[in-house]
């Protein structure tokens, strides 16, 4: 996972709460990206293997991640990341 | 609260904007929406307004579709509504049409004369051993990550399928910096060429549409990535993560696959509403019919861009163009001939991008190069429906028999994924494939509680 | 005819005795009411024959002994079958929210005890004790610690492979297109062959009166589009049926993980070219449905608020003229057999054991009170 550094000033960093990690991410990043930049892996399928994103664009639906305390279910590749958001990949 | 509008657009692309542009010119009320939040579709899929990225697309392929966006972010007459997904269509008594849309603050209604959709495509998605290990992923989802996230989700990327599209993908990633470790096209070289050759004459109007191709081949020389033909890919190898790939030739040790063999249409919503479909190909996928102003079958009902079937960002735009002086026409807010002249070179120069469509489709068929699928293969990733479980039941039933069955096509993803696979091994021309179920996107069950 | 719950059991109980049988239907077996319903094992009184009246409430609590029979039925199921169909009778609960519907509880209840089934009221305290989900609201429940659900998607595939293997012959997409009575005989045509029975079972769901206007008789069976909701999956949290007295709903959670959400909310069926309604475009999701059947979710069990749905469907059942089943030999037509309209996939299996006794001479005296004799009177001057 690499994001580019080069050619590109990305908004401020934040903070958000990532599996109960703080992590630090660019505001306005797709949670997708932030999470990809942790670790491919999103989660785990009904047979014990790891999983990760796979469209990018809404579609799919593997990206998706449970935000707290609210417990909605976002697709993670749609949604900005904003500053206190606490998101648990299970 | 319910918003009325002369038009809703669904999709943000450019055939939306250029809908958009041509019916707000001819003074109708216009709503544009996008699952993004801001306009381009996934071509010019844009990056956060809290990013600076100077030369942001400024390659001269996307220079027609660049200027088109500026020209419809610059018009404040037209309603843009981004971060929400289009969930549910369906005509009301009165014949208006009442759009159901929500985003993650919630759920609205807005209502309309005339319904656009133009709500593009997605990557086929191919079922083979090992895709669904975390870092492999659609090679235009990949491209989005670079696009508008500025990230490349591995150091050793291999892009494999049968469209030149992975060309220019692997060209983009390299020269952001990326690791591309091979491109692995599943035909022989000498396939692609003979397709382009015997189709030189129809597509010669076209062929700087295949520059980029040409250019992103310079690139991937230079950086000395292996571009590999008739080397289908098998398998993607590796426990917890993509660690290699195996190709009819041999094993490429990577971090990250995008798999690459063309693109389907976004078809929810027209069939939701019962609109006419045909078979698209050779991809796969459900193109919507429509007449010669892009209506559809249900009246009122307009479909544009990659929804009448995927033939790429320019005819998009062309097409765009036809169903806003189409629609105007039908609202009387320009005359039928008046909106007949002023869609003759629309029409003319989409029907010359179709040709080159139907050049590329043929380069990039994918169907002699299907992976062969094992028994542990999941041919249904949301509800990990491997084809050990749908090969029994393969004995002549429809689709949405073997979906009640197995699953197969009851997740997240609606069987957008598994659709297309599922169709292919039924081999029956006239499924009409799953029945489109409202959502079309998931919502919360608290949104739509009363 | 009609490759559904009730047409394959009936094939795999026959021809398990040595009956030769043919299993007929214009598309796919198990696409009809019998797999796109929600699979709930329901054994209280349902709510609809609570609300109009007593007259309706009295006849419909004497189907009890059927409910006593299909909790047997299912629970020997999946080990006659030898497969596993995910049915789970871990108990339902069927729960109140105001005094009014506690008291239409106790009386249902009581009608129920009286014929014999074990319900019980249990105030909202011990409905929470054992379905911890359960709102604050909920006030009190009549418990049956038999109900519960089945794989619907699973139950008529699984029972046409046991039918198939017991040597009955299927025919899915088969359409009927013609049936005779010829001197002791029904031959029944479709487009590639002909069958000769002594005895037919009409089981074909909302479309069993079209089948039956084939030999000019009436069965007051009439289409009804409901509407039923699945969620994404998530952990198991409700291992038990939950319907409510007073509102419609129906809950459950699948196998998989995905609660299934209805409990008989209209949708709208769809109209051919002469404005009458087809079966042959799925009914319309109404949204006001849509969003009733959802609130009451909520209000019962507050934790689905957040999860996500997946998918509405709609699927077409028949409900009868006077709201219970219609099973048995049409009076006017020996060796012509009906079995619908409604309650057919928890009765389903019953019904299909009492048809293939009763067709094998052995009268069933269960089946008496949904006879299709007391709707004799249409058929009066049809028949022949």
């Amino acid at each position: 996972m690499m994001r580019l550094d080069h050619g590109i000033e990305r908004g401020r960093r934040i903070q958000i709460i990532l599996d109960g990690e703080r992590v630090d991410v660019f505001e306005g990043e797709t949670l997708a990206a932030a999470m990809i930049e942790q670790s491919s892996a999103f989660r785990r399928d009904s047979n014990g293997m790891a999983r990760g994103m796979f469209c990018n664009m809404g579609t799919c639906g593997e990206c998706t991640v449970t935000l707290l305390p609210g417990g909605q279910r976002v697709r993670a590749c749609l949604v900005p990341a904003q500053v206190g958001m606490d998101v648990t990949r299970d | 609260m319910t918003d009325h509008y002369d038009v809703a657009i669904v999709g943000g692309g450019p055939a939306g904007q250029a809908a958009a542009l041509t019916l707000d010119d001819l003074k109708l009320k216009t709503v544009v929406i996008d699952e993004q939040p801001q306009a381009g579709g996934q071509i010019l899929r844009q990056p956060p307004q809290s990013f600076r990225i100077p030369g942001w697309m400024e390659d001269r392929t996307y220079a027609p579709l660049v200027e088109l966006l500026r020209r419809f972010e610059a018009r404040t007459s037209i309603h843009w509504i981004g971060s929400h997904s289009v969930i549910g269509l369906r005509r009301e008594p009165d014949g208006l049409f009442a759009l159901t849309i929500c985003s993650p603050d919630g759920l609205r209604s807005i209502t309309a004369a005339r319904v656009l959709i133009a709500a593009g495509c997605q990557d086929l998605a191919v079922p083979l051993p090992g895709w669904t290990l975390p870092g492999v992923y659609s090679a235009g989802g990949m491209q989005a990550l670079l696009k508008a996230q500025r990230i490349v989700p591995g150091e050793q990327i291999v892009l494999a399928g049968t469209h030149p599209l992975q060309l220019l993908i692997a060209a983009q990633l390299v020269e952001a910096g990326g690791g591309v470790a091979a491109v692995l096209f599943s035909q022989p070289h000498g396939t692609m060429l003979k397709a382009g050759i015997r189709n030189s004459l129809r597509a010669f109007d076209r062929l700087s549409t295949a520059f980029p191709a040409v250019r992103a081949l310079a690139t991937l020389r230079k950086h000395g990535v292996k571009v590999l033909y008739n080397a289908p890919i098998q398998a993607i190898c590796g426990t917890d993560r993509v660690a290699a790939v195996q190709h009819s030739g041999g094993e490429i040790a990577c971090d990250a696959v995008g798999l690459c063999y063309g693109f389907v249409s976004q078809s929810s919503l027209p069939r939701m509403m019962s609109a006419k479909m045909r078979r698209a190909g050779p991809a796969g996928g459900w193109a919507t019919l429509c007449d010669e102003w892009m209506q559809s079958s249900i009246q009122g009902l307009y479909v544009a861009g990659e929804t009448t079937g995927v033939a790429g960002a320019n005819a998009a735009l062309a097409s765009g163009n036809i169903a806003g002086f189409g629609i105007g026409a039908e609202l009387g807010a320009i005359s039928r001939d008046e909106a007949a002249r002023r869609v003759a070179r629309h029409r003319a120069n989409r029907r010359s991008l179709l040709r080159f469509a139907r050049l590329l489709d043929e380069i990039a068929d994918p169907r002699p190069f299907f992976p062969a699928l094992r028994d542990d293969t999941l041919v249904c990733r949301c509800e990990d429906v491997a084809f050990a479980q749908i090969g029994p039941v393969l004995d002549g039933r429809s689709a949405n028999a073997v979906k009640l069955v197995t699953r197969c096509g009851m997740g997240l993803c609606q069987g957008r994924n598994c659709e297309p696979t599922l169709l292919r091994l039924l081999d029956n021309p006239n499924d009409p494939g799953f029945t489109a179920r409202f959502p079309a996107r998931p919502v919360p069950i608290s949104d739509l509680a009363t | 005819m009609g490759g559904g719950l009730i047409g394959c059991a009936t094939a795999w109980r026959l021809a398990r005795e040595g009956a030769k049988v043919t299993v007929l239907d214009s598309g796919d077996f198990g696409m009809g009411a019998s797999g796109q319903n929600a699979g709930s094992l329901h054994f209280q009184l349902e709510r609809r024959f609570l609300e109009n009246g007593d007259a309706l409430a009295e006849q419909a609590t004497r189907t009890a002994a059927l409910n006593r029979l299909a909790i047997s039925d299912w629970s020997s199921l999946e080990a006659d079958l030898a497969t596993n169909l995910h049915i789970t009778m871990n108990g339902g609960l069927m729960v109140a929210e105001t005094a009014e519907e506690c008291a239409l509880l106790e009386l249902k209840i009581a009608r129920e005890n009286a014929e014999g089934l074990r319900t019980r009221m249990i105030d909202g305290h011990e409905a929470r004790q054992i379905a911890p989900y359960l709102s604050e609201a909920i006030c009190a429940a009549g418990y049956s610690p038999d109900e519960g659900h089945a794989d619907a998607r699973l139950v008529t595939h699984a029972i046409a492979i046991a039918a198939d293997k017991t040597g009955a012959l299927l025919r899915p997409r088969c359409r009927v297109q013609s049936i005779r009575r010829v001197c002791r005989e029904y031959v029944v045509r479709t487009a590639a062959e002909q069958f000769a029975a002594s005895q037919i079972l009409i089981a074909c769901g909302a479309w069993t009166a079209h089948v039956a206007a084939m030999l000019n008789l009436h069965v007051p069976l009439f289409p009804v589009g409901l509407l039923m909701n699945a969620t994404e999956r998530v952990a198991q949290v409700v291992p038990h049926l939950v319907q409510h007295v007073g509102r419609r709903l129906s809950m459950k959670q699948t196998h998989s993980g995905n609660l299934l959400i209805g409990g008989g909310w209209p949708s709208r069926m769809a109209l051919d070219a002469e404005g009458r309604f087809t079966l042959y475009r799925p009914p319309a999701v109404i949204e006001a449905s849509l969003r009733g059947n959802l609130r009451v979710a909520i209000d019962v069990a507050p934790m689905v608020a957040t999860i996500n749905l997946v998918r509405s469907w709609t699927g077409i059942t028949a409900i009868s003229a006077d709201q219970l089943p219609i099973v048995g030999e049409i009076p006017a037509m020996p060796g012509c057999w009906v079995a619908g309209g409604g309650s057919a996939f928890t009765l389903g299996p019953t019904f299909a054991r009492l048809i293939a006794q009763s067709m094998s001479g052995t009268k069933c005296e269960e089946l008496e009170i949904v006879a299709p004799s007391r709707f004799a009177h249409l058929n009066s001057f049809m028949g022949q």
